[in-house]
């Protein structure tokens, strides 16, 4: 087989733009450019001035031991190497930890339960899927009063029917360290479940019908359907929840800030608000930065994991 | 057409863009001859009164110097004001809403030195703004806690009201039998460490940078013995229905409730708006630590921070004088006649300052009410100090494990000990 080469007009023999052809190119792909630019330039500045440049800022400050004025001295590693020795981040560490742990789960049980029960064709299946998505649009300081209610230990409606149905001791709840995070995970898992169950609804729009039909035809109970119809064809939206649900539950603050402080004890200390205890409360934004860029990576490899996982089984 | 139209809008957007980031706002440098306009920092401005009086005397003084108000949301007051102070753009006057930030603040070399400002003799809380026997601010303002009391539940349980001779076993039997004839909880106290920990600092004469805390568990005891004597509402009842002290005195569920001065006012405006009960009711010295320090014939031991004035160290040179004769007068005599016409305790009182406070309608007119007003050896609770912030946030998380029961005193107390030794690293 031979290489036909065509002599394109404005070429040279060898097959060369000529200068001037060259030149207008460059010219015209200088103006693409310029262009493109332009049209990304509004986005891209608000994006860099507000996000990249703090978050670079951030590195470099983790590094120094910034107190917010005057001059940030470098300290290299000193800051990560007083994380490690930090006992309160430790059990702030370990608290996300144990936040994430139960929080992920429940939520993804309760918010695909809802999402399966409101898949069916029932009368007012659109009020019940709003009525499952108000506890997300709720301010969160309204949902921690309401709940702090419901959990008083000696007055709260909850003890009140736990006692009613014979537990003699229930729970102290947000005022017992072994029960304080159980609390926040319940509150917070009720008021995420609403929005993944969104997310879920759609992913389950997508599923073929005749999958179903198929797998009736087979004569599969309605387990085997969901296990091995249901789920599989989930897999990418329970990928994007699992993710979103990871990074929202490493970063959790504001319901933890208003239910409970941190405590009792540090019963509830998680690593964003060990952040901002030492950043905003105590000045200490160098080392604040520190644990910021250990939280970020916490986020990071923990997704990196989970996009392995995922790779390999959709392989 | 279309792609250079689409090109040069673009371009257009560039550069306004470029134009917009080169345009930095620059303020107006103020004269240094002539009228002065000196900024000044404050908060709730619309229910916080004291500022704008202070910066209308001041003016009717000095008519050439005008002190504007610069509002700050007053929960996010220091983060806001430090932030502004970083950014170069923080007001001249600022004030020192919590004692406990005068050491960032003078660390990062934003405050002026203004120990050539003159104070009057017996003023309170000045050492606060003290680092290394210099001066970075002066007190207007220096609340103390004292005991208020409700003389209506007191008669009707037929208990003595306090008369200034008060222990705290005094106060715990007191709170005990009004508690006992069901009318009402005998005290009421907060959920704030500093009812705790303030008053134990203060009686047994030493403070949060000892790094030894076995000195609050008596305190601990104390209160948990009142909870559990159902004498006064429990940490976690108070928590999970977010209690407030006006609520729990002004509605009359509690028949004590230890307390800054600055409730009187709140207190009296609430009664005269019909938001808290209409009932007599008094102020008596906090109870002491042992009888050495008991009686009007005594000085009690109570403690409260002051809220002071410092200046900006950038400020414009032709403005300075100027600051530090606002300063001088807001620390005086004068200005603390001016401020307890508002229900506001100054830093600084005489019997003038006194009766002016006192003339406040609905407050009361008792003379033990005055002397826990007026007399008192007031400790600041905030050591001035940079690492006040982090122990006091040690001491928080101390403070919610003993009270609301998940940890005994002794180990929360331990545990504190150990986190501020190796969190904090006292010298």
């Amino acid at each position: 087989m031979t290489t036909a080469v065509t002599e394109k007009a404005g070429t040279t023999k060898a097959g060369r733009p000529q200068p001037s052809q060259r030149r207008r190119r460059s010219k015209l792909t200088l103006r693409n450019t310029l262009l493109g630019w332009s049209f990304i330039l509004p986005n891209f500045l608000g994006f860099a001035l507000l996000t990249l440049v703090p978050v670079v800022t951030l590195f470099y400050m983790s590094l120094t031991n910034w107190n917010i004025f005057g001059t940030a001295n470098w300290v290299g590693l000193a800051n990560f190497e007083r994380l490690l020795g930090d006992n309160s981040f430790r059990i702030s560490f370990v608290n996300t930890i144990y936040y994430a742990a139960l929080h992920i789960p429940l939520t993804i049980i309760a918010s695909l339960g809802l999402a399966l029960l409101l898949n069916n064709k029932l009368r007012g299946v659109a009020f019940f899927r709003t009525a499952a998505f108000f506890p997300y649009i709720t301010s969160i300081v309204a949902i921690a009063v309401v709940w702090n209610l419901l959990f008083s230990p000696e007055y709260g409606p909850i003890n009140e029917i736990l006692r009613a149905i014979g537990i003699a001791n229930p729970p102290g709840w947000l005022t017992s360290s072994e029960w304080a995070m159980p609390a926040v995970v319940i509150v917070s898992t009720w008021r995420d479940m609403g929005y993944y169950m969104i997310l879920f609804l759609a992913g389950l729009q997508t599923v073929p019908r005749e999958l179903y039909e198929a797998a009736r035809m087979d004569g599969a109970s309605a387990w085997q359907r969901f296990v091995n119809v249901t789920l599989p064809c989930l897999r990418p939206t329970m990928f994007f929840v699992t993710v979103m649900l990871t990074i929202n539950s490493f970063k959790i603050f504001d319901l933890i800030l208003v239910m409970t402080e941190g405590g009792p004890g540090q019963s509830t200390l998680v690593i964003s608000q060990f952040i901002y205890r030492k950043g905003f409360e105590e000045n200490q934004f160098g080392y604040a930065s520190a644990a910021a860029v250990a939280l970020f990576f916490l986020c990071i490899i923990v997704t990196i994991i989970q996009f392995f996982w995922n790779k390999r089984r959709n392989a | 057409m279309k792609r250079k139209f689409a090109a040069a809008a673009g371009m257009v957007a560039i550069a306004s863009l470029s134009l917009a980031a080169c345009s930095g706002g620059s303020a107006p440098e103020a004269e240094a001859d002539g009228p002065v306009t000196l900024t000044l920092s404050g908060w709730s401005l619309a229910t916080t009164p004291e500022f704008q009086v202070l910066a209308d005397a001041f003016h009717e003084q000095n008519p050439d110097v005008t002190v504007e108000l610069k509002e700050y949301d007053a929960a996010e007051y220091n983060t806001l004001v430090t932030a502004d102070l970083a950014a170069g753009v923080g007001p001249d006057i600022i004030t020192q809403k919590e004692v406990k930030f005068v050491t960032t603040f003078q660390e990062g070399g934003q405050l002026m030195d203004v120990s050539d400002v003159e104070l009057p003799e017996g003023i309170g809380g000045a050492s606060s703004y003290e680092v290394d026997g210099t001066a970075y601010g002066v007190p207007y303002r220096q609340d103390k806690w004292v005991l208020f009391y409700n003389k209506a539940l007191f008669d009707a349980a037929g208990v003595a009201y306090p008369d200034g001779s008060w222990t705290w076993a005094d106060y715990d039997e007191a709170a005990e039998q009004i508690a006992a004839t069901g009318t009402a909880k005998g005290t009421y106290q907060h959920r704030w460490q500093s009812t705790v920990q303030g008053f134990a600092s203060a009686q047994e004469d030493t403070d949060i940078l000892s790094g030894d805390y076995a000195y609050f568990a008596d305190y601990y005891e104390r209160v948990l013995a009142l909870q559990d004597a159902k004498a006064q509402v429990d940490f976690n009842t108070s928590t999970a229905n977010q209690l407030t002290y006006q609520g729990e005195f002004g509605k009359q569920s509690a028949a004590m409730l230890p307390m800054g001065t600055w409730y009187t006012a709140t207190l009296v405006s609430q009664q005269a708006a019909g938001e808290a009960d209409d009932f007599e009711w008094g102020i008596a010295p906090i109870p002491q630590l042992d009888e050495s320090t008991t009686g009007t014939d005594n000085t009690p031991v109570t403690f409260g921070d002051p809220t002071g004035f410092s200046i900006n160290a950038n400020i414009d040179g032709g403005k300075t004088q100027a600051a530090k004769d606002f300063l001088a007068f807001a620390a005086s005599l004068e200005a603390a006649e001016l401020l307890a016409e508002i229900g506001i305790t100054p830093a600084v009182a005489n019997d003038a300052v006194t009766e002016a406070y006192f003339a406040l309608e609905g407050a009361p007119t008792d003379d033990l009410s005055k002397f826990a007003w007026s007399t008192g050896d007031t400790h600041p609770e905030n050591p001035t100090s940079n690492k006040t912030a982090s122990i006091q946030n040690i001491l928080l998380d101390m403070h919610s494990a003993i009270l609301s029961g998940s940890t005994s005193v002794d180990q929360a107390i331990t545990e504190a000990e150990d986190r501020v030794a190796n969190e904090v690293g006292l010298d």
